[in-house]
């Protein structure tokens, strides 16, 4: 509560409906690693978000999470190019549990009707987002940067806390 | 470790689906960002796209390792490229050929003028993970291209003339590559434009349209000698071909000449297009073009397979012309036509050797000082019989010394004829002559500088 909240309404409902999200790290001697996640939440105020991987598809990442805390995410709306970077580093890695596939199923669905305006159909993002419950992981964290991303000469500039 | 290949994964670097890629900072911290290009450079690199300096650049800058995530377009399976930042590059063939790509791009997503390339950044790949996943089952490979391109190349090697070599070539496209729209230019390189002479598909052949060097996607791929293609209609003005070069020129002749502007033949819409060198001997001779109305009908093995067809397709324009002059009897002379009707009133300007017959625009440069020394030497001497030796030697026409494409004039003036004044035909009576037939008397009005 003492934090101002970093995100306003419209860019929380961006993420909140359930957008492309890249996730990235990095290791000790900086070199970065990145996976796409497989379903993302965002709480209502902002304040703390998801993401969720497969471990079998993020070794480095996970390991670069763990152990160095760092993260960064890109959310981006296929059909606008709408773009948002949080970074934070101190993000937690736990495993997934069977409460998280609603979530899950959510994005999924919301990922099909984003990306199907792009042209690509439902079986091809299911393919791309296929998340067996014992591959996954969820990695949680606070948000404590956020830059507008939309392509263009504006891109990278920092988001502007809300003051309280 | 991984064994694939940037070979393998190539239908990833088709810019159907932008790639991400993260990078970090000296300070720790990570970024991640779209990329609107992962380009093929060769087995071992690749070049990204450099449109804004922002905190991926800066931190390449500082920290040259990258890592970036493609997605295959049709098995939706994964690639991860560790890549390490080499340089940039600011010209040359691998930018211009992004920078023709990326305006298309740019106008397929509602963002031209917002996408400019500043520089392809050329990235060693260090090593490829192949991300495991369910994906999709790979398509069949497409069938039978080899076999296609032996048909092709069958064809092209049983030609003895430019003209059926180039109709050819076109024909073979069509039958067993299945491009509809396509033309063969040929560079003029004292005028440093390229000039149709020969297309398929369009509703006017637009032989004898030019196109400058490094205008449009054809003048792109010709000058920086790079195939040069795009998968969605472009909206850019620079590879656009509403060019009207002839115009321009018709002013510095310091004469009044309407109608000088042959049309380009191509298509109104064009939401796939693809142009590819002609290169023989090192030397680039014209450009091979090819387009469609739908979007992405041009792949990578499109464009492999146009480079062969263009590799043989040079070799073959080259030999022709260098064995064109052996002295082989002409044929002997058919009935001479019957000269008959109006006369035909043909006008030379000497500015620019360009031809009006009747107030009508025929042809200019090299093309039109050859017609006008035929009907000259006709008028004079009563000659119908010429030899290309002849034109090589004669100082009035002006050829260049090397590649003077004198075969490909030729065949231009003939075209235009055929197509605007079929009382007058040039035909070939053996290899390295023809015969210039009259059916209407002429009047020539010579129309000094």
């Amino acid at each position: 509560m003492t934090h101002p909240a970093l995100l306003d309404p419209d860019r929380i409902a961006m993420v909140a409906k359930g957008v492309s999200a890249i996730v990235a790290s990095r290791n000790a001697g900086l070199r970065p690693s990145v996976m796409r996640a497989v379903g993302s939440h965002i709480r209502a105020d902002g304040g703390r978000v998801t993401v969720f991987l497969r471990r079998s598809q993020s070794v480095q990442l996970l390991r670069d999470i763990e152990s160095t805390g760092q993260i960064a995410v890109v959310f981006s709306e296929p059909s606008t190019h709408r773009t948002l970077q949080l970074k934070a580093p101190q993000a937690q890695v736990r495993p997934a549990v069977p409460d998280d596939l609603p979530q899950l199923q959510a994005y999924l669905r919301s990922m099909q009707n984003e990306v199907g305006q792009v042209g690509y159909g439902p079986a091809y993002v299911a393919a791309m987002l296929a998340a067996p419950l014992a591959d996954l992981v969820a990695v949680e964290f606070t948000p404590t940067a956020a830059f507008d991303q939309t392509p263009g000469p504006r891109a990278g500039q920092p988001v502007k806390p809300l003051q309280p | 470790m991984s064994a694939i290949s940037l070979h393998a994964i190539r239908p990833c670097l088709e810019g159907a689906i932008p790639a991400v890629m993260s990078t970090c900072s000296p300070d720790g911290t990570p970024n991640v960002a779209y990329i609107s290009q992962v380009v093929y450079v060769d087995a071992g690199h690749v070049a990204l796209s450099y449109q804004f300096f922002n905190k991926t650049r800066q931190n390449i800058l500082s920290n040259p390792w990258a890592s970036v995530l493609v997605l295959d377009p049709v098995t939706a399976r994964f690639y991860r490229l560790h890549l390490h930042y080499q340089h940039t590059e600011t010209a040359g063939p691998v930018f211009e050929s992004m920078r023709a790509q990326l305006a298309g791009i740019a106008s397929h997503t509602g963002m031209a003028g917002v996408f400019e390339l500043r520089g392809a950044d050329i990235y060693a790949v260090e090593h490829i993970d192949e991300v495991p996943g369910e994906g999709l089952d790979a398509p069949a490979p497409r069938p039978g291209l080899l076999h296609a391109l032996r048909l092709c190349g069958e064809r092209l090697a049983r030609c003895t003339a430019l003209d059926s070599l180039l109709q050819t070539t076109l024909g073979a496209l069509q039958e067993h590559l299945g491009i509809r729209h396509a033309m063969v230019l040929m560079l003029d390189p004292s005028a440093q434009r390229l000039y149709t002479v020969a297309s398929c598909g369009y509703r006017t052949s637009g032989v004898g349209s030019e196109i400058q060097l490094g205008h449009g996607v054809i003048g792109v791929a010709a000058r920086e000698q790079t195939p040069v293609r795009i998968s969605h209609m472009t909206h850019a003005a620079l590879y656009s071909h509403a060019i009207r070069t002839s115009l321009t020129e018709a002013h510095h002749a310091g004469a009044a000449l309407p109608g000088m502007d042959i049309p380009y033949p191509g298509l109104a819409q064009p939401h796939s297009q693809i142009a590819v060198p002609i290169i023989s001997a090192g030397h680039l001779l014209g450009v091979l073009f090819a387009e469609s109305p739908l979007d992405l009908q041009f792949n990578f093995e499109d464009e492999d397979m146009l480079v062969a067809i263009a590799g043989q397709l040079g070799a073959a324009i080259d030999l022709l012309q260098a064995t064109t002059d052996s002295p082989e009897v002409a044929s002997p002379a058919p009935a001479a036509p019957v000269v008959s009707g109006a006369p035909l009133r043909i006008r030379h300007f000497a500015a620019n050797d360009s031809v009006f017959i009747n107030d009508d625009y025929l042809i200019k440069g090299v093309a039109g000082a050859i017609f006008w020394k035929l009907l000259r030497d006709n008028a004079s001497q009563g000659r119908v019989d010429f030899s290309n030796r002849e034109l090589r030697l004669d100082p009035m026409i002006r050829l260049p010394d090397v590649a003077d494409n004198l075969e490909a004039r030729l065949l231009l003036l003939q075209r235009r004829l055929q197509e605007h004044c079929p009382h007058v035909r040039i035909e070939k009576t053996g290899r390295g002559r023809f015969r210039l037939c009259l059916e209407r008397p002429i009047v020539l009005e010579d129309m000094p500088a």
